[in-house]
């Protein structure tokens, strides 16, 4: 099942750190498989991808976010 | 055949039994050597008496110094008062000095005993490490270093740094690539075994909590720090088959999965001890594979003992240990390596790094003997500090405890009866649901309702009424509350409910935030008044009414006795006037809505 969020792309330091998505309303998601340019701390997106809920992880800090395909939300 | 015939069978039962007891006997006391025995000495002490001459003192040394060549000295200057002397030497010295003609100038000749302090390892870095302080690791290492217990290190893979290299490993496997070799490319999993059994007392770098135990190397998470359940479940049953004594797994997930979890039912069937970390999302339940039946969920700390922010809670949650802040001094440090693949010391934060203290100490308590994985937890639990008004269930059982422990496990098996009051004492009763014992003060709770009945009885005795469910309604919902309610942590499901319907209506208003601190709104008689003043003129909701009053009344004056916080009044003698008074007010005004009833 596809979603798609709007959020930032943070670093999270838990463990050997992970990349993050915080959307608008508080929801942080694991962000799994991305490519680089998303990886960006602070850059505004729109993201479409899956729900993992067979994977699991070291950072532990919400649902993985396997990322399909992505644009780049200005302010 | 012969004694059979010639003894009858149950003289021959009993003969059996003296004879296996008598064996037995003989071969305890063969194997007593005391505690004296045990001690170390290099050297023995003299104590001269001080009756005698000091010359006579003199001609006694010089004749220990010609006999047995040795040179009697002062153990101090201190010690001249006293005639206390010290020579070298060791049993076989000690046992001919006491035969001597010498001893009978002496008070006592006894070893010289050396005591030894805890051992502090000599890792330069150990300082640095808050974490194994607070966890009273040293005075665990007296009992065991956890030789002999085998930890299946499920994560990122392990790296052969240089602190890890007099740390004892046995064979592995690498599911993400599928060989044998396993080495790490995050660094993650390098550092959690570290916490567990990083190479301790070799002068290098940091220290590990169960340093003489063996390491399993499982790889299931890629560099990126992920991995599927199918590998996961794999790595939980090649650890199990592969004699693995406990498993940790700093890792998790939001999806159940019957895989995990079959192989979770293995491998504790097995009696592996389980142990996963409870997860970094801050919210009430801990995360997957941490809140299966069978698995140890563990919380993280801060360095002041406190939850660490980033830590999840409440259900699934059943123990507590250092996670750390930041990645700097309030971080857990241990060897590892960087994103280039060197060894490097770093601090990481997580219940990632909480779980494998857990370990490590379920590590040491199996190497003292204790082999089911219920007993290990239930030492785990029951040897853990207790924090007090943990509503929420931040801790668990508590903040880890390796010392108390590893000492409960030596001291013995938890007998069925410790057990049982353990639980009962801490409302582990209920096999549904994961209840904490820190939400509900049981007793308390008990004496309200009680309280609430007497009081109704003393009405009644004095104003004849017949009881009613509305009534009891009433004594319940004013007194106590179903305050059993109080301590469910279901999965994923908010806790406020329950709290509000485990609260009494007096404890309501500080039932949500969740603390202890009575609301002198509702903990007044401002809401049996309104009830008494709506409901008096209706036959059977009057009722209810009247028992809210008595209940409160035997709320408030449990709580005038017991725990008299009231928000804004402090937690002394005016909260206590003020809870009593409304107490009082509670119970007249049962006492004047019963007397309305009564026929005149």
């Amino acid at each position: 099942m596809s979603i798609t969020v709007t959020g930032t792309i943070q670093r999270s330091d838990m463990g050997a750190g992970a990349w993050a998505l915080s959307t608008d309303d508080g929801t942080t998601y694991e962000v799994h498989n991305a490519p680089k340019d998303l990886l960006l701390p602070g850059k505004k997106v729109k993201v479409t991808g899956q729900i993992r809920e067979d994977i699991m992880t070291i950072a532990m800090i919400g649902p993985v976010l396997e990322v399909r395909s992505f644009e780049t939300v200005s302010e | 055949m012969l004694i059979s015939k010639l003894v009858p069978k149950d003289d021959m039962k009993k003969l059996l039994l003296v004879g296996l007891v008598l064996i037995g006997l003989c071969f305890g006391l063969f194997n007593f050597k005391g505690l004296a025995s045990q001690g170390e000495f290099e050297e023995i002490v003299l104590d001269f008496r001080e009756d005698i001459p000091i010359s006579q003192i003199d001609n006694q040394l010089s004749a220990i110094a010609q006999q047995f060549n040795l040179a009697p000295q002062l153990n101090s200057i201190f010690s001249l008062p006293d005639n206390v002397y010290i020579v070298k030497g060791d049993r076989a010295t000690l046992k001919a000095l006491q035969k001597s003609p010498v001893a009978k100038s002496t008070e006592y000749i006894e070893p010289n005993y050396i005591y030894k302090a805890l051992e502090v390892p000599n890792d330069p870095e150990y300082n640095k490490q808050w974490n194994l302080r607070s966890i009273k690791v040293e005075s665990a290492w007296d009992e065991t270093k956890g030789s002999g217990v085998t930890v299946a290190v499920i994560d990122t893979g392990i790296s052969p740094v240089p602190d890890l290299k007099q740390t004892k490993f046995v064979r592995g496997y690498d599911f993400v690539n599928n060989r044998e070799t396993v080495t790490d490319d995050s660094g993650h999993g390098t550092h959690v075994a570290g916490t567990i059994a990083q190479s301790t007392n070799n002068n290098y770098g940091v220290a590990g909590i169960a340093y003489e135990a063996n390491v399993m190397p499982l790889k299931v998470l890629s560099a990126f720090g992920g991995g599927t359940v199918a590998d996961i479940a794999e790595a939980i049953k090649f650890a199990a088959d592969h004699n693995a004594d406990v498993i940790n797994m700093s890792l998790g997930g939001g999806g159940d999965s019957h895989l995990l979890k079959d192989a979770i039912t293995y491998a504790h069937r097995k009696g592996v001890v389980i142990i996963a970390a409870a997860g970094n999302a801050s919210k009430n339940a801990a995360s997957y594979p941490a809140r299966y039946p069978h698995v140890i969920g563990v919380a993280a700390l801060d360095p002041a003992g406190e939850k660490a922010p980033y830590s999840n809670f409440g259900a699934g949650v059943d123990i507590s240990a250092p996670g750390g802040v930041g990645t700097g001094a309030g971080g857990i440090l241990q060897e590892t390596i960087n994103s280039d693949g060197q060894a490097m010391f770093v601090s990481f934060q997580g219940t990632s790094m909480a779980a494998p203290h857990v370990a490590g100490v379920a590590a040491l308590v199996k190497a003292t003997g204790m082999k089911e994985p219920d007993q290990v937890l239930n030492v785990l639990k029951k040897s853990a500090m207790r924090v007090k008004n943990d509503t929420l269930n931040h801790y668990g059982a508590g903040q880890l405890d390796a010392a108390a422990a590893v000492k409960l496990a030596v001291r013995g098996q938890i007998s069925f009866q410790d057990f049982f009051r353990w639980l009962r004492d801490n409302g582990y009763l209920n096999p549904r649901f994961w209840i904490d014992g820190g939400a509900v003060a049981l007793f308390p709770k008990l004496a309200m309702v009680l309280g609430s009945y007497l009081l109704a009885w003393f009405l009644r005795v004095y104003f004849p009424f017949t009881w009613s469910w509305s009534l009891l309604g009433g004594l319940v919902a004013g007194s106590s509350g179903l305050f059993f309610l109080r301590g469910f942590y279901i999965f994923d499901f908010p806790q406020v409910p329950f709290r509000v319907m485990g609260s009494s209506i007096p404890e309501i208003g500080n039932a949500i935030a969740g603390n202890s601190i009575l609301n002198p709104l509702f903990a007044s008689v401002l809401i049996p008044f309104i009830l008494v003043a709506f409901l008096l003129n209706k036959p059977m909701w009057k009722w209810f009414a009247i028992g809210t009053a008595l209940g409160v009344a035997a709320c408030l004056g449990v709580n005038a006795v017991v725990s008299p916080a009231v928000w804004g009044f402090g937690s002394g003698a005016i909260a206590r006037i003020f809870l009593l008074i409304n107490a009082l007010m509670c119970y007249s005004l049962a006492l004047l809505a019963v007397k309305e009833e009564q026929p005149r």
